[in-house]
Parts: structure tokens; C-alpha cells; sequence
């Protein structure tokens, strides 16, 4: 549903002289399923809060079907954000003493857009994700579970891109295996965008493309591999 | 919002806890100086309404008015029999009565004085009547015996080691209709019988008496206007039940004989006079409980503590004040010596309010302090409210309002335990004292909850600003 390009994209750091992030150009069609590969370092987190409006653009330019969100204040990004990105992270982020459902609804309740279809919505996603128990307490949930709580609450407001941080690496294998089926359906299910960055070998390969990162820069990109070939 | 709020308050419960408990008792502690300090105050001025003009023996203000308005035992000097018959016979007063006090029953202070005082400072009687013969006794609303109990007044109190009169039983013939004033505890009697008890002023009825007692008065009045002071303290010295007393009648009948300091007795007649006292008992044998009150007073009347003066006109009372101004009399407007003494209190509350304004701002410092550690250890979670999409506003609002709940609940506990201890403290001191204390809130109250609220809601601001402005991608990368 949205695509993305960046260009000229300098992201730099107060106290480092390198920059932690050059991309000159990057395009990312609409429903485009992407990996993000890297170690600890190369500028793959960065690359997901610029993308996703959590971290400001300084320097160059990033598109969403066409309109640049860099010129956008830290509220005008809140917002964008609310509308536009499904957050999915390595730790969840599920707020204890809630029940699923007040966890899946609570951004949307914060940003006070919540109404009676979103709540209707909420439940469905729950079940979708496979959670019979919209009212059981996420203290109360395996991660797996928990895990698939956050992908609901994502998934709420009918996001055009789904931005995931990680999204097994806490889990065991199995959960993993499940979360990730259940990440790369939803996507395929919505239309939605969806930028993965992980280390899971069974999650990347499923995956339409593959962008590998190293010291901030582009070293592979498996799009421009097929190109070129 | 609330929803989130009210969870997340109930995770931290036992911190929460804390905080409201600091903020309550630092907010108790202010409210019940100033409610107590009111209280005091309206309590003890409204004690003091009805006693217009108090005349007594030149001496302390301070302890005439404790002596007679809040009837303090205390050694007071006597003013002269005299200056009270001056008094009734003053056009310009109203009534003017004679307060004797020094005996005590039962821990309620006897009071001698006459039917014009009881009328002219209670309401009324709420069962039973005016006394009118020597061995009656009304008593205040405030003293547990009921009408026709029968009081053997102790000389002093039972804790310095009084006597007991034998020679008279009173019994109460009426209860008095509250006042709110130490008067509520104090049994009172005809003056006229106190007066013969202690062998004072009694009917010319026995010459042979009658001319010891002449002699007596002259020296007792003469006491009284130039020693009295110093034989008290002499007393004081050497018996412990007049110690706390001042009393009734002349220092000499007072003491017990054996205790009669030397310098006392009138030159030769001294031993005689003692051995006297012993075999007449205090002249105590002429009370007749039966005996009509007569309650003109001449100039024989025997010498007193302090006299209670209702003017007939405020004019009348400042010019009578300035008349019993004398190097031997002392008259006081008791509301303008309370007020001296409020001078004095209120610096006591200064330090009080002090004290309260520093527990109080200790706690908001320390309130700030966890609060902010509180935000810094929350980052990530706050980081990640925004991320999903929450508004800065919205994570902003969520730390303010969390901090405001608590606030809140602390500053209400705190008026409601500060209101119940200024209560039980007041109650113990009506117990003690018979003042009542008005514990109540004023209007300035609500300005005082306004101003910890308002800077409850400033000190909460910054947290809740520091969790708006902090980035959500840092937050959540730390």
C-alpha cells in the first residue's frame, strides 16, 4: 500500500565523525516484503526508526508514496506514524496489567481514536492472530503470545506499511516459526509494506528481498543481485 | 487513558502508597497547626467573652486573667474587701462580683462567688436553680455529679495534698447549660461560704471571736496589700497544698497552724492565734448550710483573688480600668491580655507553619526525585507509547496525571488526618480544661489546599515534561 524511496539519506550521530547511515538511493515498491540483514552496528535500527518517523531526517530525503516525511515536525511524525506504521519489536512492549485487548487498543485510545468499530476490529485481529482470550492479562501470556498481541495492536489501524524490529529473536524456535508465518500472512493478507530486520535464517529467506548492511552502508541488496543478473 | 493510568498505578501500588502517605502526612502536619492555633484562639477568646473587666491585686495580668477566666490554680495576690463593696456600689457598673477560688472536689475547682456573676455569664440552668442558702452548690455542665450530690470541698488540690473540709457539705442544687469555658468543670458555691469555711467574714454573732477575728482582718487585709505576694510564696515554700492555690481567704486561716510561718503572727497574740486556729478548727464551727445569702458587700469583706466587673457602657469599662490601675489594684480587659498572649502564640505558630512548610517541601523535593527516577527508569516504556502511536500530549498527560492522582489523594488524607488530630488534641484539652476548642476550617483553608494543589500540579509538570521530551528512538535503543 505505500512504497517507499529514500534519497541521499546522511544520518549521523553527535559524537561520531562517521556517519551511522549513508543511502543514496533506495526504492521499495508497494507490498514489497523486505529483510534487513546486518550486525549490531551496521546502521539496520537506524534505518527502521528513519523509515518509521521515529528518528528526524537531517539530511536528504524520505518518500511515502511520494511525500517526504522529513520535513515533518516530532508530532506531525507521532501522528504519521500512528497512521501509517504496524511497530512490531524484538520486546514486545505490552503493557503489564492490561489485558490483550486494552493492549492492542491503547495507542489508538491514547491518540483518542478510538471508537466502537476499532474496538470490533481489536477483537477480530485478536482472533485472527489466534488469541481466544481478548481479556487475559499479557502478564499472564507465554511470549509467543505476547508476541502475537503486538502484532494485533500493529496491525490495528490498517497500517500501509508493517515496520518489525527482530520479531523472533526472543522467541524459541517454534513461537518464532509461528510468529513469522503469522507476520508474512498478515502482510500478504492487508497489502501492507512489511520491513523485517533480523537475524533469523528461516524468516529472511522467506522474504521477496533481502538488503544486507554493513558500517551504515548498502552491501548487498538482493533486488539489484536479480537486476544485474 | 484513565484505564492505563489506573493499572499502571496499581502495579507501582506500594510506591504509590508511599508517595500518598508522605504527601498526607506532610499536609496533616500544616493542617493541624493552623486549625489548632484557630482553635485555641476562638476557644479561649470565647472563654473570655463574658469576663469583661477583672480587678485584682497589682501583680502579673497574665495570671489574674489564667486565675480567674480559665481558673489556673496559681498564688494570687488579694485585693482588699473593700475595693469589691467600692465596685457593687459604682454607678457605672452593672454587677461586680467576687471570684474566691482555692478549693477544689473531685478535681473540679470550687469557685465562691455570687448569684449576679452566674446570671450575668451563663445561659441559663439546663436542670435545677440558682443557689440560695450557704451549703448549696450549682455546678458547671461539664462536672459528672448529678443534682443533690453532696461535695466536701479539699482545701488545694488532692495531687499537692489538700484537706478536706469537714465543716461544710454542699449539695448541688442546679446544673449550669454549657459555656464552653473552663467554667464548665468548676463547681460554684456562695462566695459568703467560703468566706466562713476559712473563718472569714462571718456574722458578728460572738464577741469574743469576733474582736480575735477584728485583728485578724486587719492584719489579713494588710497581708494582702503589701505581702501578699511574698507570704504566699513563703507558704509555698513550706506547704505543698497552698502551693498551686491562691486562696480564698486571708494566707493565715489558709495554711494549717503548724505551718504558720512566724513572720505571720501579730506581735505576742501570734501563739495565741495559733493555738486558736487548732482548737476552733479554723473557727469553723459558725456555717450554717440553711443560712439566707446576703450579698451586699462592705468594706469588712474579707480580702480577694480577683473581682469580675460587667461595666455598664464600654465607656464605663475603660474608665474603670484606668481607675483600679493603682499601685495596689490591678484591672484588665481579659480579651486584650489574650490578645498579648496571642502575640506570643502566633510567633509559636510561625515556627510551627515553618516547621510544616519545611516537612512539606522536603516531600515535594523528595516526591520530584522519585518521580524523575521514576521517568528515567520508564523511558523505554514511555518511548514506546509514543512509537506505537501514542501523542506526546497523551504520554505527557499519562506521568502528570499519575503523579496528580497521588498528589491528590495525599493532600485530601492529609486535611481529613490533620481535621481528626486537631479534634482529638482539642477534645483532650477540653477534657483537661473545659475550653472548648472550635476546630474548624475557615475559608483561607481552602486557599491553603489550593496552593499545595497548584504546586503538587507544577512539581508533577516536570517529570511529565521531561517524559514529553524525551525521543522515543532513544529511549528506546537504551
Amino acid at each position: 500500500m505505500l512504497s517507499l524511496s529514500i534519497e541521499n539519506l546522511v544520518v549521523r550521530v553527535p559524537d561520531l565523525q562517521q556517519p551511522v547511515l549513508v543511502i543514496d538511493r533506495l526504492d521499495v515498491p508497494s507490498g514489497q516484503h523486505l529483510a534487513v540483514t546486518g550486525g549490531s552496528g551496521s546502521g539496520k535500527s537506524t534505518l527502521l526508526n528513519i523509515v518509521s518517523g521515529l528518528e528526524r531526517v537531517r539530511q536528504g530525503r524520505v518518500l511515502w508514496n511520494g511525500s517526504d516525511i522529513a520535513p515533518l515536525s516530532e508530532s506531525g511524525r507521532d501522528r504519521w506514524r500512528a497512521q501509517n506504521v504496524g511497530l512490531v519489536m524484538q520486546d514486545f512492549h505490552l503493557f503489564a496489567g492490561l489485558t490483550a485487548l486494552a493492549n492492542v487498543l491503547l495507542p489508538a485510545r491514547l491518540a483518542g481514536a478510538a471508537d466502537a468499530a476499532t474496538v470490533a476490529r481489536a477483537q477480530d485481529l485478536l482472533a485472527r492472530v489466534g488469541l481466544a482470550r481478548p481479556s487475559q492479562r499479557v502478564e499472564t501470556m507465554s511470549r509467543g503470545e505476547m508476541q502475537r498481541v503486538a502484532i494485533a495492536r500493529a496491525l490495528l489501524r490498517q497500517p500501509g506499511v508493517i515496520v518489525a524490529d527482530e520479531p523472533t529473536a526472543s522467541l524459541d524456535v517454534e513461537s518464532g516459526a509461528a510468529v513469522g508465518d503469522l507476520l508474512l500472512e498478515v502482510a500478504t493478507e492487508t497489502g501492507s509494506t512489511l520491513i523485517v530486520a533480523s537475524h533469523d535464517p528461516r524468516l529472511i529467506e522467506r522474504l521477496d528481498r533481502r538488503l544486507a548492511l554493513a558500517a551504515g552502508r548498502i552491501v548487498t541488496d538482493s533486488a539489484a543481485a536479480e537486476v544485474a543478473a | 487513558m484513565i484505564s492505563f493510568v489506573l493499572a499502571d498505578l496499581r502495579r507501582l501500588w506500594l510506591g504509590a502508597f508511599v508517595l500518598v502517605l508522605l504527601v498526607a502526612l506532610a499536609t496533616a502536619l500544616g493542617v493541624a497547626v493552623t486549625l489548632q492555633e484557630r482553635a485555641l484562639r476562638l476557644g479561649s477568646a470565647r472563654a473570655a467573652e463574658r469576663f469583661d473587666l477583672v480587678v485584682g491585686a497589682a501583680g502579673s495580668e497574665t495570671q489574674l486573667v489564667l486565675s480567674s477566666v480559665f481558673l489556673q490554680p496559681s498564688p494570687l495576690p488579694l485585693v482588699p474587701g473593700s475595693v469589691l463593696a467600692k465596685l457593687a456600689t459604682d454607678p457605672r457598673v452593672a454587677w461586680a462580683a467576687p471570684v474566691g477560688f482555692g478549693d477544689s472536689f473531685m478535681g473540679y475547682p470550687l469557685v465562691g462567688t455570687t448569684t449576679a456573676l452566674v446570671k450575668g455569664t451563663t445561659a441559663g440552668f439546663a436542670e435545677g436553680g440558682l443557689f440560695a442558702h450557704e451549703g448549696e452548690a450549682i455546678v458547671g455542665a461539664a462536672v459528672h455529679l448529678p443534682l443533690g450530690a453532696e461535695i466536701k470541698p479539699m482545701h488545694g488540690t488532692a495531687e499537692t495534698g489538700g484537706e478536706t473540709h469537714t465543716e461544710i457539705t454542699y449539695r448541688v442544687v442546679g446544673r449550669v447549660k454549657p459555656t464552653g469555658t473552663p467554667w464548665d468543670r468548676a463547681i460554684l458555691v456562695p462566695v459568703q461560704a467560703v468566706w466562713h469555711i476559712h473563718g472569714l467574714g462571718h456574722d458578728h454573732h460572738d464577741e469574743d471571736h469576733d474582736e480575735d477575728h477584728e485583728g485578724h482582718h486587719d492584719e489579713d487585709h494588710h497581708a494582702a496589700e503589701a505581702h501578699g505576694h511574698d507570704h504566699h510564696e513563703d507558704e509555698g515554700a513550706s506547704v505543698p497544698a497552698v502551693q498551686q492555690v491562691s486562696d480564698v481567704g486571708a494566707p493565715s486561716d489558709a495554711a494549717p497552724p503548724s505551718a504558720v510561718p512566724a513572720d505571720h503572727d501579730h506581735d505576742g497574740e501570734g501563739e495565741h492565734g495559733a493555738d486558736d486556729h487548732d482548737e476552733d478548727g479554723h473557727h469553723h464551727g459558725h456555717i450554717d448550710p440553711d443560712a439566707a445569702l446576703n450579698e451586699v458587700f462592705t468594706d469588712e469583706a474579707p480580702g480577694l483573688p480577683a473581682i469580675l466587673v460587667k461595666p455598664k457602657t464600654i465607656a464605663d469599662a475603660y474608665r474603670l480600668r484606668q481607675e483600679y490601675r493603682t499601685a495596689g489594684t490591678l484591672a484588665v480587659f481579659p480579651g486584650e491580655v489574650l490578645t498579648r498572649l496571642y502575640g506570643t502564640l502566633g510567633d509559636a505558630k510561625m515556627v510551627l507553619s515553618a516547621v510544616a512548610a519545611g516537612s512539606q517541601a522536603l516531600v515535594a523535593a523528595a516526591l520530584l526525585l522519585v518521580s524523575v527516577i521514576h521517568v528515567t527508569q520508564r523511558r523505554r516504556q514511555i518511548g514506546a507509547l509514543r512509537a506505537f502511536g501514542a501523542p506526546r500530549l497523551a504520554v505527557f498527560g499519562i506521568v502528570w496525571s499519575e503523579l496528580l492522582v497521588l498528589v491528590l489523594m495525599g493532600i485530601a488524607l492529609g486535611f481529613g488526618g490533620g481535621y481528626l488530630a486537631a479534634r482529638l488534641i482539642g477534645d483532650a484539652f477540653t477534657r483537661q480544661t473545659g475550653v472548648i476548642l472550635p476546630v474548624e476550617f475557615a475559608a483561607g483553608d481552602g486557599a491553603m489546599a489550593l496552593i499545595l494543589l497548584a504546586t503538587g500540579m507544577v512539581f508533577a509538570a516536570i517529570p511529565a515534561l521531561m517524559a514529553y521530551r524525551q525521543s522515543p528512538a532513544q529511549a528506546l535503543r537504551s
